[in-house]
């Protein structure tokens, strides 16, 4: 009864007049250099003065990196700085970790997007610096060992999810969900490796380790209070949005540091229990009140539309919320949400100003406070950055990629 | 269409509740603020009807339809649905929301689930309908509106019409009674309008009762077993196409058939 669509004019795509000579790389390269560098007298300039800038800057980097600096007092401090007062027997369950996390990042690829030539490069230059670090000495033959099976694990993850449909189907919605589950799982089970069953104190979490904890803790816990509180926010009672604003207003209006401070006198006299908890407490509900606000503004922008088919089919207003207005408020604001991440990461850094905790920047004051490696200020706080870095670098990049690839729903 | 007689409807309709009427409206009343933007409504619809409801932007012809399934809360008067009276009774609501299917202008489709997903969310969570079952009713339903092809697609990825059927494909999933449309052609480019159209004419002939809101005059006079035209919050006129296209008598259904036509 409906017939097939007649052709649409506008799709239909004609092969080509008449084969086009493509003109010589080299002569195409030459008119690029011209156009984007030397189209004018003033482009000549800028480029010319950049290209100086840039040279000097490289070369003073190659300098202190390859001449200048002492690298011993990272390599020397190697466990300090990662790891600090974890108990070194029980090294092994850092390691598990990481290559649960690789295997894990590898399988996320694998699922929602793809590995690119630049990831790969990312991938060595970062194992080659770990390498590095790691195999200095040759003391830490095991750790290198770990590392390079953590890599390999990532591929191994990757290599398995890849070849999986990618279009929509029964076994394409198994792997997202299995997937999605042991990254919802991850984080819990990491902690149990890393402090159950004979492991470390939550005390003894310490150096890089804690950053790692740290974040985590705070980004998911912040994202499991910033739904309700949203939700909140937006109700139509008056009393439960009044006390979601009240919260988040509130939090809001105090830096992180006091936040902070608060855990470290106040909490410390009302729940009391171990130091870290209390950071981890304060990170989440500091966490929660900036998250809350993007996917309340998330929600806004939905169309209403959406709301009421869900209504529409019958749906009730808690099935309407959780499968159809909240997944997608979520999606529409991961960017801002990743941009809090990666500032609540770099944030880490503070609990050692307050509290007696000791992430890797209080290590690296910790290392250089050394008799013997107290010239090596620079050298120790320019590798904490970087590692900051790669840390903050590959969040971005996870994101963008996932990003893009749920993009395929949107409108 | 079949008891035509030779004097035109009457202009206005006194309601009368008849034993197969499924829709029943009386004095409805429904306030924006201070705005009303139903007066007094009265209008029902037997089963098996097509009703079309014509009239001018802002006469309140969505608003009528939404209050059918309760998108829209009345102020005043009594909406009963196949022996379901609407009211803040939750279960009532629930009732007559699975028996009462939407089809909107703006699709409305859920884009991050497939085709098939959108068709089946409902039967599975709504009725608890097994997944297998769900899938084999979406595929059913899929070809019924003509594009079986599409079940793996995500709503981005298809034109308009055929967004619009899959709309249509979801709110059947729910085996309503009754469905409604709110100028479901209006956002469509003029391509597509006949596909969506031919989908809505066969489930008129399958027996659906039907309100649709739309300009489509000639899915109006080919289609419509009645119509009713509606101007500020008023059913100002209604009755066979016959009698809209060859006798109307208001002053406003006038006007607006001589804009419209
Ligand atoms: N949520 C709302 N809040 C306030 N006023 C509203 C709301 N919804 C509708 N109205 C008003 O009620 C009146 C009737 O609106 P309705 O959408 O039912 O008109 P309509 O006949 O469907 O018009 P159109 O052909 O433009 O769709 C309009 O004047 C509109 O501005
Ligand atoms: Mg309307």
């Amino acid at each position: 009864m409906v017939d097939m669509p007649a052709p649409n004019p506008q799709r239909i795509v004609l092969p080509p007049h008449r084969e086009r000579a493509r003109r010589p790389r080299i002569v195409r390269l030459r008119e690029w250099v011209k156009r984007n560098l030397f189209h004018s007298r003033m482009g000549t300039l800028l480029t010319v003065v950049t290209a100086a800038v840039g040279a000097l800057l490289l070369y003073g980097i190659i300098y202190f990196v390859f001449v200048d600096a002492n690298w011993r007092v990272i390599t020397d401090n190697r466990w300090l700085l990662f790891a600090g007062g974890y108990p070194m027997d029980q090294e092994w369950r850092l390691w598990f970790s990481v290559s649960f996390v690789f295997l894990l990042i590898g399988m996320t690829y694998g699922t929602w997007a793809s590995l690119g030539r630049r990831d790969h490069v990312f991938i060595v230059l970062v194992s080659g610096f770990a390498i590095l670090l790691l195999a200095h000495g040759g003391a830490a033959l095991w750790s290198t060992l770990w590392y390079l099976i953590a890599i390999g694990l990532l591929y191994v993850g990757y290599a398995i999810t890849i070849r999986m449909p990618r279009e929509a189907g029964p076994r394409r919605t198994l792997q997202q969900r299995i997937v999605t589950g042991l990254l919802i799982a991850a984080l819990p089970i990491v902690l149990i490796v890393l402090l159950a069953f004979g492991g470390a104190r939550p005390r003894e979490l310490d150096g890089f380790v804690l950053n790692l904890v740290l974040a985590p803790v705070g980004i998911a816990g912040g994202l499991v209070l910033a739904i309700p509180l949203a939700l909140g926010r937006a109700s139509r009672m008056k009393a439960i949005s009044w006390t979601c604003t009240t919260y988040i207003e509130v939090v809001r209006g105090a830096p992180l540091l006091g936040w902070l401070f608060v855990a470290l006198f106040i909490l410390d006299d009302v729940i009391g229990g171990e130091l870290i908890v209390r950071a981890m407490v304060v990170l989440a509900v500091f966490t929660a009140a900036y998250m809350a606000e993007y996917i309340r503004g998330a929600l806004q922008a939905l169309p209403h539309g959406q709301g009421e088919a869900a209504h529409a089919i019958g749906l009730s207003q808690l099935q309407s919320t959780q499968l159809i207005v909240m997944p997608q408020a979520l999606r529409i604001s991961i960017p801002p949400m990743v941009g809090q991440a990666i500032s609540i990461w770099k944030d880490t850094t503070l609990v050692t100003v307050i509290l007696p905790l000791r992430e890797l920047k209080g290590n690296a004051d910790s290392a250089i406070a050394q008799f013997e490696f107290t010239p090596d200020r620079i050298e120790a706080y320019v590798f904490v950055a970087v590692v900051f870095w790669v840390v903050a670098f590959i969040m971005s990049r996870i994101s963008q990629r996932v990003e893009g690839s749920l993009g395929i729903g949107e409108r | 269409m079949s008891s035509e007689t030779t004097t035109p409807a009457p202009a206005v309709r006194e309601e009368i509740a008849q034993a197969d009427d499924i829709i029943i409206t009386e004095n409805v009343d429904k306030w924006f603020g201070d705005f009303q933007a139903l007066d007094d409504i009265s209008l029902n619809v037997r089963e098996h009807e097509i009703v079309v409801v014509l009239g001018p932007s802002g006469s309140g012809k969505s608003t009528f339809i939404r209050c059918l399934n309760r998108l829209e809360e009345h102020d005043a008067g009594k909406i009963v649905i196949d022996g379901i009276e609407m009211n803040d009774d939750v279960r009532n609501l629930n009732a007559i929301r699975s028996e009462v299917g939407m089809v909107f202008q703006q699709f409305n489709l859920f884009p991050h689930l497939s085709v098939m997903n959108n068709i089946t969310l409902g039967p599975r969570k709504v009725r608890r309908m097994p997944k297998l079952d769900a899938d084999a009713l979406a595929t059913q339903l899929l070809e019924r509106v003509g594009i079986p092809e599409q079940a793996d697609k995500y709503p981005a990825q298809l034109s308009g019409g055929q967004q619009q059927r899959v709309a249509i494909a979801r709110a059947l999933a729910m085996q309503p009674k009754i469905m409604l449309f709110d100028e479901p052609t209006s956002a469509l480019d003029p391509e597509m309008i006949k596909e969506v159209l031919d989908v809505m004419q066969e489930l008129a002939r399958s027996g659906m009762t039907m309100i649709v809101v739309t300009h489509e005059m000639g899915f109006a006079r080919e289609v419509a077993d009645r119509l009713v035209f509606f101007d500020e919050g008023n059913v100002v006129e209604q009755g066979t196409p016959q009698h809209f296209f060859e006798n109307p008598q208001e002053e406003r259904t006038k006007l607006f058939l001589s804009q419209i036509l």
